[in-house]
């Protein structure tokens, strides 16, 4: 079993890899850029942030607010993310009717008034007893 | 500062446990969108034993639908998945043996191309192209690639997997983060919520005004491409549409029996918006013209160049009554930009192949 969805995976891989050639000989630097950004960005930037940011709630914060805020800002963290197509715009097309054309930044600030507003009632709703998580 | 160790993470959110079970949501993830996206590739360069069904009407709004809100939740999965083996990256030595470096760079490849699928996907939806390569052709095989590597990966772990999801008892570890490891999931879980409510309104239509990274606005059909943008301008009484050997005059378009029928527009990017279309059935045009039914056609458009501006409509897609070619939409005659004078509109079909500005309609 193992070796079947391992060679079948090779296979699609191996595909993917033919049908990718024309794409690296006519942009490999943007094509590189794209492939090894995400990892590099992840391990080196947002992952260490997320370890930092999670020591620091559970030393700063008494047991009650811990899990509130830490998804909290699980929550805010993924809304942001998906906002910087909408808000990065400098390699976009035009703006035509009806496409792309809501007040994204008004959005995302209601996106996450309503996350901080929901962290903060559930705080105050959990017992002073509950431990540090749910 | 040092650089952390493996043993250093000792929050419950990381191991088997957790990753497993995230895993297992992010492979349902990947499979539904390498699946609709598949499918999406197959009607747009349809190869010779691919056939797509023309009904029910929505069945492509759908499964682009969730092409890209499978798409846009695998990103939570994703990040929350990287979190829960993280340690990892730390594990010393760095390469143990030849299979360890294997497995070590068959993960690097999984996730480069992880990220380049859903970020550039996201991106895309935004019509926004910090690249240089052709979106297409790049996100199509680098598809192969991420589910290629996806599924050496889960050859690798599935021992690891299958322990993991099985095993009830567990020592209980105590939280030293701010989440504990079912806080983790549930967290997760909320995260991948909120992305796909930020999100699928720009095709679910009673989610439109709460979705606020919905790339369609609150109302109206959107417009994807601006008849300045394709240099196409209106025309006079001289235009004529060509179907075969016959010519139409617009006023003979319009004394034909129309048809009048609610299909939806369904973008690759993943928005669409359903709209009440009039127009003529390129079914009976084909008959005025004496061309068998169920004939494959090629639609031609005003428009000069572009990428999009020929279309192929199946036969499958021809002999279906509503595939319609529309003077109206929602009662009005269609706009420039809608693609007046007359544009393709067939149940079941990518916008971008809903060709505007048509001239003629060819027999293949």
């Amino acid at each position: 079993m193992r070796w079947v969805i391992g060679v079948l995976g090779v296979g699609l891989l191996g595909w993917g890899v033919v049908e990718l050639v024309p794409v690296v000989f006519d942009s490999p630097l943007s094509l590189g850029g794209w492939l090894l950004g995400g990892p590099v960005l992840h391990d080196a930037l947002l992952a260490p942030l997320v370890a930092v940011g999670g020591v620091v709630v559970s030393r700063v914060l008494p047991p009650r607010w811990r899990a509130p805020v830490g998804a909290g800002l699980v929550v805010s963290g993924v809304l942001v993310v998906l906002s910087i197509p909408y808000l990065w715009r400098t390699f976009s097309g035009p703006v035509t009717p009806g496409l792309h054309d809501r007040p994204y930044l008004a959005g995302l600030l209601i996106a996450l008034a309503v996350v901080w507003t929901t962290v903060v009632i559930t705080g105050l709703v959990r017992r002073e007893n509950t431990p540090a998580t749910p | 500062m040092r650089i952390p160790e493996e043993a250093d993470f000792a929050s419950p959110t990381h191991g088997p446990r957790v990753s497993a079970r995230i895993g297992l949501w992010l492979g349902i993830a990947f499979g539904l969108c390498f699946i609709t996206g598949l499918i999406s590739h197959g009607i747009q360069h349809p190869a010779a034993w691919f056939t797509w069904p023309s009904r029910p009407v929505s069945l492509y709004r759908i499964t682009q639908g969730v092409h890209v809100t499978s798409g846009v939740a695998a990103i939570p999965l994703l990040l929350a998945k990287l979190w829960s083996v993280y340690p990892k990256l730390f594990g010393r030595p760095l390469v143990k043996s030849v299979p360890h470096a294997l497995e070590r760079g068959s993960i690097l490849v999984l996730i480069g191309a992880s990220f380049f699928e859903l970020l550039t996907g996201v991106f895309n939806v935004a019509q926004n192209y910090p690249w240089a390569f052709f979106f297409p052709t790049a996100h199509y095989a680098v598809a192969w690639i991420a589910v290629g590597a996806l599924l050496v990966h889960i050859a690798v772990k599935l021992p690891v997997i299958r322990e993991a999801l099985t095993r009830s008892e567990e020592e209980p570890r105590p939280t030293t983060g701010a989440l504990s490891r079912r806080g983790f999931l549930l967290t997760t879980g909320v995260a991948t919520g909120a992305a796909v409510l930020a999100t699928v309104g720009g095709t679910v239509p009673w989610l439109r005004n709460v979705s606020v990274f919905a790339s369609r606005s609150a109302t109206g059909v959107p417009v994807n491409r601006r008849a300045e943008a394709a240099q196409v301008s209106t025309v006079d009484e001289s235009w004529r549409l060509t179907v075969g050997d016959v010519e139409f005059s617009l006023a003979e378009l319009r004394a034909m029996p129309q048809t009048t029928a609610d299909l939806p527009i369904a973008c690759v990017e993943g928005w669409s918006a359903s709209a009440t279309w009039t127009g003529v059935p390129v079914k009976d045009l084909l008959e005025r013209a004496g061309v068998p039914a169920g004939s494959d056609v090629r639609v031609e458009s005003l428009e000069q160049g572009g990428l999009y501006r020929s279309s192929t409509l199946p036969g499958t897609h021809t002999a279906d009554p509503l595939t319609l070619l529309a003077l109206r939409m929602n009662g009005e005659v269609l706009t420039l930009d809608h693609g007046y004078p007359c544009r393709v509109i067939a149940p079941s079909r990518p916008g971008v192949l809903q060709t505007k500005w048509v001239s003629r309609l060819e027999v293949r």
